[in-house]
């Protein structure tokens, strides 16, 4: 009896959750309601979770909970450490929770919602969720391994290398794309600037407390850190009202593209309590708050959809960045649905932390679907505002005009309504100057947010402080990413660099920390300044580029999983991990393909640097912007060189793993595990974790 | 009403422990209670150098994500 009542009460949550998304899907004309967004999005991820995520566990990598996990067998209170589950999801979701999936699918809303949407939900159920839970599985198995040594020991040696060079060079475009998002969100906006640079010193305040104080009591510090937070958004109003400190934080994009890189290098060199550490706190809090307040507002407001599923511009020819829907939407969205930078945190701290095997598919398939559902709150938030908006503030200059008027009567063409006016009351309304060309998708977040949140709570009069509060929201954990990153990239610098000078690598080395931090900060920077410079607003060029190399990485950790269940001998279900790598490998190579051999200047990177080459030679280009052209042009072709060289990493790795698995299936190689001994645990079945050593059953609930 | 009482105080408790581990607050009790059943051990950490050294294995890998 109740075994046809769980089976009734399931069917009934997929036949919801296939009607949402049948309503999604083939709804046209009128608005639709966000509900079935959210309606659509939970059954699938249950049925997801329920089904496929049980299946993975039981049958591909039959995860044991008799045997004893890193943290129970290494337990020593620093590294390895056994957590509860429920504590451990949420140390994986902070850790994996970052700008990408809120950032992305407001960019891939050009296409319209249904694209972004259904990919968000699909792509994390068989792709995203998958990746992350075996990567935390097989490092699980191998004592905590790092993906590039698990790609050295179980594809090869330079499959490992590969691995490690193309997380370097991911990470140096990621935190370049991310800084540019930061760049073009502050732009022009005292408010935010005067909002966020404040939060420099709370951080610094907050360490000094930490660190002398009270050491460790990162909650009190942390509430305080957040109480100060939410008053230096208010007193930015302040501060946009004053004529004399509104000049002084009105800052253009390259002074801020200064002040970040000053920022990354002084984070990396500085020591991690004193500034990256608490930043990260508040952060951490701060993050955690504005998502469920968005999840709660959409529930509460229920907004319109206004935005069609599907939009002209799937031809290619949108204005927020150029590309057609195959490869571009799964390019823009990645971390929402498939990120392979997850496959960094699955293969760190998370697995060592990990109490049973068991806890492996909530904690690795479950984290990545509340980042998808994430993905699919932005997706309405963006979707929410008016089709005219959404284009005028995510478009830049040289493709809808300079002017207003321009501008609307642009995005008129195109068959969304707005008006000059429109934008100038909406820019008033948030406390900006302008809301035009605000390229990069936070600010056109923060208004979708700001609306959901000022109908929940202070109706119009609080829109301004909203708009702020989520600028500030996006800005400060893109910041801990970015400091968080450049220190992580600083040690890989050291790392390489200590193989060629032994002290370079030394980790306490003054010099070698200095010169370390400004090599980093120099690559990410680079790109950062070539972005901010862009005529076509640098998101155009260097999202489709950080979309590449985050699929690419997915890819590689795929190849690597796929490998792995190989030498376990899990043939018959094999298709779980190569079926996402296969999809992967074409999206990426097609998108990198496009990007640099296109023959449309505004996709291809070498055609776009040929025209304006073509431009000089025919002196369309004014003298005096002869040599600002000229570093476009190497820009462009730098761009492309580095799209291939990601591209010709995974190619390698790939070619690696075929031969590897050949030789495999061929028996010409035996299938070698490098699997930690089973050892059997010493806990009780219902032991949860915390004061181990102290009665079992005072522990926190693992129920 | 009684046992109302008693689940609700139960799970608050358990989410302020849930919470200060969550945020690292009890982190420096968990390796008091780790040190405690190694023997022969190097010496114990203060709370002071126990969170620097924490931080700083913390931030040398990757541990935020895009």
């Amino acid at each position: 009896m109740k075994r046809i009542l769980k089976f009734v009460v399931w069917l009934a949550v997929g036949l919801l959750g296939g009607g949402a998304l049948g309503a999604i899907a083939f709804h046209r004309g009128e608005p639709l309601n966000a509900m079935w967004f959210v309606v659509a999005a939970l059954c699938c991820y249950l049925v997801a979770f329920r089904l496929y995520s049980a299946f993975v566990a039981a049958r591909v990598l039959a995860l044991d909970d008799t045997r004893a996990t890193p943290a129970e067998r290494h337990d020593d209170g620093r590294d390895f450490v056994p957590t509860n589950k429920w504590v451990l999801f949420g140390h994986h979701f902070a850790a994996i929770a970052g700008p990408g999936p809120l950032v992305g699918p407001t960019l891939a809303a050009q296409f319209g919602y249904l694209p972004g949407t259904l990919w968000l939900i699909v792509g994390a159920a068989f792709g995203g969720c998958v990746q992350d839970f075996v990567i935390l599985f097989c490092s699980i198995r191998r004592d905590g391994k790092s993906l590039g040594q698990m790609a050295r020991e179980e594809v090869s040696k330079r499959g490992g290398i590969i691995a490690q060079l193309a997380v370097l060079a991911i990470m140096v475009i990621l935190l370049a794309v991310i800084a540019l998002v930061v760049v073009n969100a502050l732009k022009s906006s005292p408010w935010a600037t005067f909002t966020l640079a404040t939060t420099i010193p709370i951080a610094l305040l907050l360490g000094v407390y930490l660190r002398f104080v009270r050491p460790g009591r990162v909650l009190e510090a942390s509430i305080m850190g957040v109480a100060l937070v939410i008053f230096v958004v208010v007193a930015g109003q302040w501060v946009a009202d004053s004529p004399y400190w509104s000049n002084v934080f009105t800052l253009s994009g390259l002074s801020l593209t200064a002040a970040i890189i000053i920022y990354g290098f002084s984070a990396s060199a500085l020591p991690v309590w004193l500034l990256l550490a608490p930043r990260d706190y508040l952060s951490a809090f701060i993050k955690a708050g504005a998502i469920f307040s968005l999840a709660a507002g959409i529930l509460l407001v229920r907004p319109q959809v206004l935005m069609p599923p599907l939009t002209r511009f799937i031809d290619g020819t949108g204005p927020v960045f150029a590309g057609k829907i195959f490869p571009f939407c799964f390019i823009t969205i990645a971390c929402g649905a498939v990120s392979g930078f997850h496959s960094l945190i699955s293969s760190g701290t998370t697995p060592k932390m990990i109490l049973r095997e068991g806890h492996a598919r909530f904690i690795g398939y479950g984290a990545m679907l509340l980042e998808s559902f994430v993905g699919v709150m932005a997706m309405v938030a963006a979707c929410a505002m008016t089709p005219g908006v959404y284009f005028a503030i995510n478009s830049p200059p040289s493709i809808v005009g300079a002017t207003a008027d321009a501008g609307a009567a642009t995005i008129r063409s195109w068959g969304y309504p707005l008006q000059p006016e429109t934008m100038t009351n909406l820019a008033h309304a948030v406390g900006e100057i302008t809301l035009w060309n605000r390229a990069g998708g936070a600010p056109s977040l923060a208004v979708g947010m700001a609306q959901i949140f000022s109908n929940t709570i202070g109706g119009p009069r609080l829109l301004s402080i909203w708009y702020h509060f989520a600028i500030m929201f996006e800005a400060l954990f893109i910041l801990t990413v970015l400091d968080a990153g450049t220190r992580v990239g600083r040690f890989m610098v050291q790392e390489l660099g200590g193989r060629i000078w032994a002290p370079f690598g030394r980790r306490g080395w003054m010099p070698g920390i200095l010169l370390s931090s400004a090599m980093i900060v120099a690559m990410w920077g680079y790109f950062l300044y070539q972005g901010v410079i862009d005529p076509l607003g640098g998101i155009n060029s260097l999202w489709p580029l950080f979309g590449i190399g985050n699929q690419l990485l997915a890819a590689v950790a795929l190849v690597v999983a796929t490998t792995i269940l190989l030498k376990m001998k899990k043939l018959r279900w094999i298709w779980v991990t190569l079926v996402p790598t296969v999809w992967l490998v074409i999206v990426t190579m097609t998108a990198s393909y496009q990007k640099i051999f296109d023959p449309s200047p505004r996709l291809g990177f070498l055609a776009s640097a040929k025209d304006l080459a073509r431009q000089i030679t025919e002196g369309k280009i004014a003298a005096a912007k002869i040599a600002d052209t000229q570093r476009l042009i190497f820009n462009l072709r730098l761009d492309a060189a580095v799209t291939a060289i990601f591209a010709l990493m995974v190619l390698v790795l790939v070619i690696e793993a075929i031969f590897q698995w050949y030789s495999i299936l061929s028996h010409r190689r035996e299938a070698v595990l490098h699997e930690s001994p089973y050892i059997a645990t010493r806990w009780a079945p219902n032991f949860s974790g915390a004061g181990h050593g102290t009665a079992v059953g005072d522990a926190i609930g693992d129920d | 009403m009684r046992i109302a009482a008693k689940r609700t105080k139960r799970f608050l408790r358990r989410f302020w422990r849930g919470l200060r581990e969550w945020c690292g607050d009890a982190a420096y009790e968990s390796y008091l209670r780790s040190t405690a059943h190694q023997i022969g051990s190097c010496r114990t950490l203060s709370q002071t150098e126990f969170y620097v050294d924490q931080l700083n294995r913390r931030y040398s890998r990757p541990n935020r994500c895009c």
